[in-house]
C-alpha cells in the first residue's frame, strides 16, 4: 500500500487535472493510508471561516471531503487553490 | 485606550478561533471583548470609536465582516468613519483583504492585516469545548496569536504581519499532515497587509503569570448544528 505521502500526490494530481471523481478517490485511500500510521485527532476537521453565501459548509469532517469536493464545485476550486492547482 | 476584541462563537470554525483568541489575547486587552451574543453591530459601534486596535475573528467576504450568527459588522460603504479612523485593525476571517480591507484603509484605519481567500485549517472538533487545547488547530492560529501578541508589545504593522509569515512557514516546514501543510501555505500565500507598514499601538501589559499557567474554563454554549 502507497504511503500517505504518495496518496498525497495523487490527490493533488488529480487536483490539477480537473479529475473529481479521482480526487475524491484519492483523497480517501489518503485518509486510510494516514489512519494506518496512526495519524490525525479524533475527529478532525476541515474548516474556514466564510460566510453562508458559499455553497459549501464551514465546517467538513476529513471523512466527508471527497462527497463534498463531489457535490459543490466552490469546494472543488477551493481544494484546487489549496493544492496550488489552479 | 480600549480595545475591541470581536469573536463570534456559534459554529465549529468560530468557536476554535475565538477559542485561541480568549486563551491569549482577551487577557491582554482591556475591555471591550464583544464574544459571542455580544458580537454584533450596535455593541461595535459604540465601542470602536474609543479603541486603537480592532481584533476580529468572524465569518466573511470579499464585503463584510461578521459577527455572531453572522450578523454584519462591517461592510463596505455602510459604517461611520469614526469606527475606524486611526485604528489598526486584524481580522480572522475570509477575503476581507479583497475589498473590505481597502475600503477600510480607504475611510482612514491606520493598517489592515486579514486575508484574500479562505482562511482555512484542520481542528479536531471533539474538543470543542476546550478549543485552545487543539494541536491541529494550533498550527494554524498559534502564529495569529503571535502576530497579535508582537502588535500587542507595541511592534510595527510590519514586524507583527511577518512574525504571523514566518509562523505559518516554521510550522509548515516542520508539519508531517499534507493537508494541514496545505493549509498553512494557503493562509500564509493568502495573508495581506494594508496601510500603513509602520502603524502601532500603544503596548499593552504582558500576560500576567495566573493566566499564563491556568486555562480558561470549557466553554459550555452550544454551538449552531
Amino acid at each position: 500500500m502507497a504511503n500517505s505521502k504518495e496518496l498525497w500526490q495523487q490527490y493533488q494530481e488529480a487536483l490539477r487535472r480537473g479529475d473529481k471523481e479521482a480526487a475524491a478517490e484519492a483523497f480517501r485511500r489518503y485518509l486510510e493510508a494516514k489512519k494506518a500510521e496512526g495519524r490525525g485527532g479524533s475527529k478532525p476537521t476541515l474548516v474556514n471561516l466564510s460566510t453562508r453565501a458559499k455553497d459549501y459548509p464551514n465546517a467538513v469532517p476529513l471523512e466527508e471531503i471527497p462527497d463534498e469536493m463531489k457535490r459543490s464545485p466552490e469546494f472543488f476550486e477551493l481544494l484546487k487553490r489549496m493544492g496550488k492547482g489552479k | 485606550m480600549a480595545s475591541v476584541l470581536l469573536a463570534s462563537d456559534f459554529d465549529l470554525p468560530t468557536r476554535s478561533a475565538s477559542g485561541f483568541l480568549l486563551r491569549w489575547i482577551a487577557p491582554r486587552l482591556g475591555p471591550v471583548h464583544l464574544f459571542s451574543f455580544l458580537d454584533r453591530r450596535l455593541p461595535f459601534q459604540l465601542a470602536a470609536p474609543q479603541s486603537d486596535i480592532i481584533i476580529g475573528t468572524g465569518h466573511g467576504d470579499t464585503n463584510a465582516f461578521t459577527g455572531q450568527n453572522e450578523a454584519v459588522i462591517l461592510e463596505v460603504g455602510k459604517y461611520n468613519r469614526r469606527e475606524v479612523e486611526g485604528k489598526v485593525i486584524k481580522l480572522v476571517s475570509c477575503q476581507t483583504g479583497l475589498k473590505l480591507g481597502p475600503d477600510l484603509i480607504r475611510n482612514g484605519a491606520l493598517c489592515f492585516a486579514g486575508y484574500s481567500d479562505d482562511y482555512v485549517w484542520v481542528m479536531d472538533a471533539d474538543l470543542a469545548a476546550t478549543p485552545w487545547a487543539d494541536k491541529m488547530a494550533a498550527t494554524s492560529l498559534l502564529p495569529v496569536v503571535d502576530g497579535l501578541n508582537a502588535l500587542l508589545d507595541g511592534k510595527t504593522a510590519r514586524e507583527s504581519f511577518d512574525i504571523e509569515l514566518e509562523g505559518y512557514t516554521r510550522n509548515a516546514e516542520v508539519e508531517e499532515d499534507e493537508l494541514v501543510k496545505s493549509c498553512l501555505e494557503f493562509n500564509r500565500e493568502n495573508a495581506v497587509l494594508l496601510g500603513d507598514p509602520e502603524g502601532r499601538i500603544r503596548a499593552r501589559p504582558k500576560l500576567p503569570l495566573p493566566f499564563r499557567l491556568v486555562p480558561p474554563p470549557p466553554i459550555l454554549v452550544p454551538l449552531r448544528g
